[in-house]
């Protein structure tokens, strides 16, 4: 057995989908390569922008700010990160700390926001409460809300996250399956909102697998923090992608072919089911909302905090 | 005949229970799916088709976790 593109018989990587065998420098290539064709594809990055980086320290947003930080050392971009601290005891300071390590040692403007600090109360506390309504729904909502503000804050005009292939078709089908045609329309590449205070959001990933991101994590001995969410549960999403992952046994390039249908028709579903936008803000923070409060200070208010 | 199997904790003298015995039918045999580890043999990455000799040292490495 040898690599399909230089002939080294040191193979890592078989690609059920294409059929191509790679060697580690092979591999690593095409993974790098892809990203680059997606962000130019799709015009991700403009010559100028500030990108913050939602680094948690996990493999896809590492990933994320190493194949960026390309761009960077070529000034074409500059690059900011910020790392959420939920406030999960015995997990999130792991990647708190590995976030702050790469930060060092790219020598990137970093911060790190943490839920207690920023709303005074972390998850955990969140979680011992009664009535809760999930770690995931509180986590995602606040993680959103501070996302953006540190990119209003640093000057940042794009964010990007480390949504990956299976994160993406994972949404893809979920919400066609959940009749939720307005997230439908929110999903994509790029994600531009009429609102100003929201900064433009880019998945420069949004191509490549989750196992081939674990795998180039591995292969360029990029430290990452890999672990589970101790809040993680049999969720609609696990269930959506086990099915996803069965299919894709047999069709390996299932993936690939629902994510190539979506963008095919996005743009006629966001013409004809996109909601209006609300021109409100939230009476508490202030932060664009269609209601009184903003769906974070709706939670707070629920929580008394 | 035996090889060295680390995952995890786990560090542990394993029998090699038939020729042609691949990191695949170790991950079979382990319950774990192909698709959420990679696999190294003696410090080096390879594909899951590799079969395992004696005295290797076989890390299996998780890549994909739930949430």
């Amino acid at each position: 057995m040898q690599c399909s593109k230089c002939g080294n018989p040191k193979v890592i990587y078989k690609r059920e989908e294409s059929g191509q065998i790679l060697c580690k420098e092979c591999f690593i290539e095409s993974v790098e390569k892809k990203v680059i064709q997606t962000i130019k594809r799709e015009k991700l990055l403009d010559k100028g922008d500030k990108v913050l980086v939602a680094l948690s320290g996990g493999k896809d947003s590492v990933t994320t700010l190493q194949i960026l930080d390309s761009f960077r050392q070529r000034n074409i971009i500059d690059i900011c990160a910020v790392t959420v601290d939920e406030g999960i005891a015995n997990y999130r300071q792991e990647g708190v700390d590995i976030a702050i390590r790469h930060a060092e040692r790219l020598g990137i403007e970093h911060k790190v926001v943490s839920l207690k600090e920023n709303y005074g109360i972390s998850l955990d506390e969140i979680m011992q409460r009664e009535n809760h309504k999930g770690s995931c729904t509180y986590c995602g909502v606040f993680r959103r809300t501070i996302i953006n503000k540190a990119a209003r804050e640093m000057g940042a005009t794009k964010i990007a996250t480390g949504h990956n292939l299976d994160d993406e078709v994972q949404g893809i089908m979920m919400n066609y399956l959940e009749g939720n045609t307005d997230n439908l329309t929110k999903l994509g590449a790029k994600t531009v909102s009429e609102a100003e205070e929201f900064t433009v959001k880019i998945k420069p990933l949004r191509e490549i697998p989750e196992r081939e991101i674990g795998l180039y994590v591995v292969a360029k001995e990029l430290e990452v923090h890999f672990d589970s969410c101790p809040y993680a549960m049999q969720s609609f999403r696990g269930e959506v992608s086990e099915v996803i992952n069965q299919l894709a046994e047999k069709h390996p390039t299932i993936k690939y072919s629902t994510l190539r249908g979506y963008d095919k028709i996005k743009n006629v579903l966001k013409k004809e089911m996109q909601k209006d936008y609300a021109h409100g803000r939230c009476k508490r923070c202030g932060e664009p909302s269609s209601n009184d409060l903003c769906k974070a200070c709706s939670f707070l208010e629920e929580l008394g905090v | 005949m035996s090889f060295l199997l680390k995952y995890k904790n786990l560090c542990e003298e394993r029998e090699i229970p038939n020729d042609d015995y691949t990191i695949k039918d170790l991950l079979n045999e382990m319950e774990l799916s192909p698709q959420t580890i990679v696999s190294k043999q003696n410090g080096e990455l390879v594909i899951e088709d590799t079969v395992i000799e004696e005295d290797d040292e076989i890390q299996l490495v998780q890549i994909i976790y739930g949430g």
